[in-house]
């Protein structure tokens, strides 16, 4: 495993607390009913409300856009600005934007599907259609910055957003960019949500607003983080963390994995849920026994997850990363650890300086 | 002189294409010049084309959790890796393309009625249609454990899972990783083509000058990528060397590729550079070459950008032109096809290229097959989005 420490410069990110450039502050919020679509029946969620782009985004034009694409362009624009890098200084070709994402442009994909299922197959809209693509988001951020490095979209079963973070980091330590901007997020759609519900995955929370303690299942959520990651001492110094590297496995040891990204304790552990919808903290149960076996002592502190991004599922990575760090838990070498059914694990190091 | 500890072999290459299962049959199917596009209007209904089908696709196990694009990948995984350790297999990594995934599993009425069409269908089906469950089939089919990461870059996609691939294993991430693309054909992506008018009803007639769109077709490639310290410490063959590997966007529209082809050029470019072979070393490109109006003149004015000042005009051909655009399979089906070409020395033609472009750079191949020894040869890939790829693949003996 190669180790070359990246810095995280900037945040932005579109998500049930509104967009925002930067880490969040007043982190409490309860779902909400949701009354976007027709059809739907009393249920709830963590959902992104709407707002104008352009007034945070000057000259995105995103009204036929699908609400992913949006929310990644006016995320990505939000972490640009949170870190000060101006465009027009640098190598528009050295800009990598990576797009982490379960779902891709599920919106419009469900409207495709329902311009051919009143139209027919041959009367679906050419102008939906290439909005429908998983890489729309990303290509939406190149387009408007005129950014020309490479440009992907990547997803993973429980650990998408981990995985950009990790392939942006070596497209850096490769000098295939000088900068990558990160995404990663999910939106909301009535098929998707049915799929839960239908699945018996949704906790009572989902119906009614005082369910009870400890109740099974989880709230859906929406939204969209993004990071700008840059390397070398200028970038260090104005870095919120220094991401250091990591490791994803569909199965295997976290202890291993654990153990050779941190000779010792970690002080933090940030925990990134369990990759697909859970209510309980799976990691930090994971952390504390592996712990044992890896450290002689160990008092990290454990920074649980938050429901409205474990909601976010398969995406949620790095809109647990900018809950843990606004929350500012504290400092030194941090351990963010997701874990899935089946043995699947995400580990990744970071170093969060102190303030 | 190369460092076999930062030089990426191919390995092992795995296909399910239209000519049918495994390499010898899509080699054999390329140097014959068949074109596996037939008239099909099954795609849906009201669909009059002609289009790339897998014919026979091996009987996966529990084909119910999987998806035809699973499938596809699943036996060119397995194709990919008959030779392969079990124990090595195990700790290898997957980066496997997709564009379509499961949405030839989903049908209309899921947007008018969820609830109703899970009722009708079950969840499974719908669980088939994020772009990660190509990349967990594999690893589900062949039990591995490593990392296993989805690409979806439009048609770019194929190429650039090689890539991601390819830096993995320079991070030293895994020993050994299964890099390609799978997808399906798909009413969804059919409609989707046929509505922006880009479908040739013809078979397609890349880099010709009355070409009128592209033609859709469906398969899978899996190439196995290590170390050449590692495969030659485990004594594998070594097929093709991957000297070469570059991304960029061109940033300039969200379906039409830059008229000056200069996100491809610098795509080409730096994979060049990165692989050490000036203009005159790389002895073919395997093209992206859709068939469609705006793409074979931006890549034409890509490779004057590139080979401009070379000794000889450049081999250029699109094997689109047999087995289809095979869209998130498309970029690892043709770089097995660039190795295979390699391998065999051909030079293989564009069919039904009867006027081609024209340009002084570039000698558009045409006709049968060509001998022609090929020590290093380009393949290249763009897509919706405005991204492009370029591999550069080296001869293991040059």
């Amino acid at each position: 495993m190669s180790f070359n420490p990246t810095s995280i410069t900037g945040f932005g990110s579109v998500t049930p607390f509104g967009p925002a450039a930067g880490l969040l502050s007043g982190l409490e919020l309860e779902p909400e009913t949701i009354t976007a679509w027709p059809n739907a029946t009393l249920r709830r969620a963590y959902q992104v409300q709407p707002f104008n782009p352009a007034k945070l985004v000057p000259g995105a034009k995103t009204r036929r856009l699908d609400r992913l694409s949006c929310w990644a362009l006016v995320a990505a624009s939000l972490a640009l600005q949170d870190a000060g890098l101006d465009l027009d200084a640098i190598d528009r070709s050295r800009v990598a934007v990576l797009c982490a994402t379960g779902f891709g442009c599920v919106e419009l994909t469900e409207s495709f599907y329902r311009s051919a299922a009143l139209n027919g197959w041959s009367g679906t809209d050419p102008i939906t259609f290439p909005e429908t693509l998983a890489n729309a988001p990303a290509c939406h951020v190149a387009l408007f910055h005129g950014l020309r490095g490479p440009n992907l979209t990547l997803g993973g079963e429980n650990f998408a957003a981990e995985i950009a973070l990790l392939r942006a980091a070596s497209l850096l330590r490769h000098g295939q960019a000088d900068h990558a901007i990160v995404i990663a997020g999910d939106a909301l759609s009535p098929a998707v949500y049915q799929w839960y519900e239908t699945a018996g995955l949704l906790s009572p929370a989902c119906f009614v607003s005082d369910p009870p303690a400890r109740a099974a299942g989880f709230v859906p959520s929406e939204g969209v983080a993004a990071v700008l990651l840059e390397s070398g001492p200028s970038a260090e110094r104005r870095s919120y963390a220094q991401f250091i590297g990591g490791r994803y496995a569909r199965s295997g040891d976290p202890a291993q994995a654990i153990r050779d990204l941190f000779p010792s304790a970690p002080a933090l552990v940030f925990s990134a849920g369990d990759g697909s919808p859970c209510s309980s903290d799976p990691p930090a149960g994971v952390f504390r026994s592996c712990a044992g076996q890896s450290f002689s002592s160990n008092d990290a502190r454990i920074v649980a997850s938050l429901p409205v991004a474990d909601g976010l599922a398969r995406s949620s990575g790095l809109f647990h990363l900018l809950l843990a760090l606004s929350r500012r838990a504290g400092s030194g070498p941090a351990l963010m650890l997701g874990t899935a059914a089946g043995g699947a694990f995400a580990a990744l190091r970071l170093e969060v300086p102190s303030s | 002189m190369l460092d076999p500890a930062k030089t990426i072999a191919v390995t092992a290459i795995g296909v399910v294409s239209p000519y049918g299962l495994g390499s010898a049959a899509l080699q054999a199917g390329l140097l014959a010049g068949k074109s596996c596009l037939a008239p099909d209007t099954e795609l849906f209904p009201g669909f009059s084309g002609h289009v790339a089908r897998v014919a026979a696709l091996p009987a996966i196990a529990e084909v119910e959790r999987y998806s035809r694009s699973d499938r596809l990948a699943m036996a060119a995984a397995e194709d990919a890796c008959a030779g392969l350790p079990r124990e090595l297999l195990r700790r290898s990594g997957i980066v496997m393309a997709t564009t379509v995934a499961g949405l030839t599993e989903i049908e209309p009425e899921i947007a008018i009625d969820p609830a109703a069409w899970y009722g009708k269908a079950g969840l499974a089906r719908a669980a088939t249609y994020p772009i990660s469950r190509v990349a967990a089939s594999v690893g589900e089919h062949l039990g591995i454990e490593g990392p296993a990461c989805a690409v979806s870059v439009a048609c770019a996609s194929g190429a650039i899972a090689l890539a991601l691939a390819a830096n993995m294993l320079l991070d030293g991430e895994v020993p050994l990783a299964l890099a390609g693309g799978s997808d399906a054909l798909s009413a969804f992506t059919a409609s989707g083509f046929h509505s922006l008018q880009a479908l040739d009803p013809s078979p397609c007639r890349p880099f010709d000058k009355s070409r009128r769109g592209l033609n859709l077709g469906e398969g899978a490639a899996v190439l196995v990528l290590e170390t050449l310290a590692h495969a030659r410490s485990r004594g594998a063959e070594i097929l093709a060397i991957l000297r070469g590997w570059a991304m960029s966007n061109d940033a300039y529209h969200p379906t039409a590729p830059d008229t000056e082809g200069k996100g491809l050029a610098s795509a080409m470019r730096l994979a060049m550079e990165m692989a050490g072979t000036g203009i005159d070393e790389i002895g073919y490109v395997n093209a992206h070459g859709t068939g469609t109006p705006l793409n074979d003149v931006a890549e034409t004015r890509c490779y004057e950008l590139v080979f401009r000042g070379r000794s000889t005009p450049i081999p250029v051909s699109s094997t689109k032109s047999h087995i289809g655009h095979c869209l998130g399979a498309a970029g690892a089906l043709e770089a097995a096809i660039t190795i295979l070409a390699m391998r065999r020395s051909a030079l293989l033609p564009t069919l039904r290229l009867a006027d081609p472009i024209e340009s002084q750079e570039v000698e558009y191949l045409r006709g049968a097959w060509r001998r022609q020894p090929l020590p290093a040869a380009i393949s290249v890939s763009a897509g919706f989005g405005g991204s492009n790829a370029a591999l550069v693949f080296g001869s293991p003996d040059a």
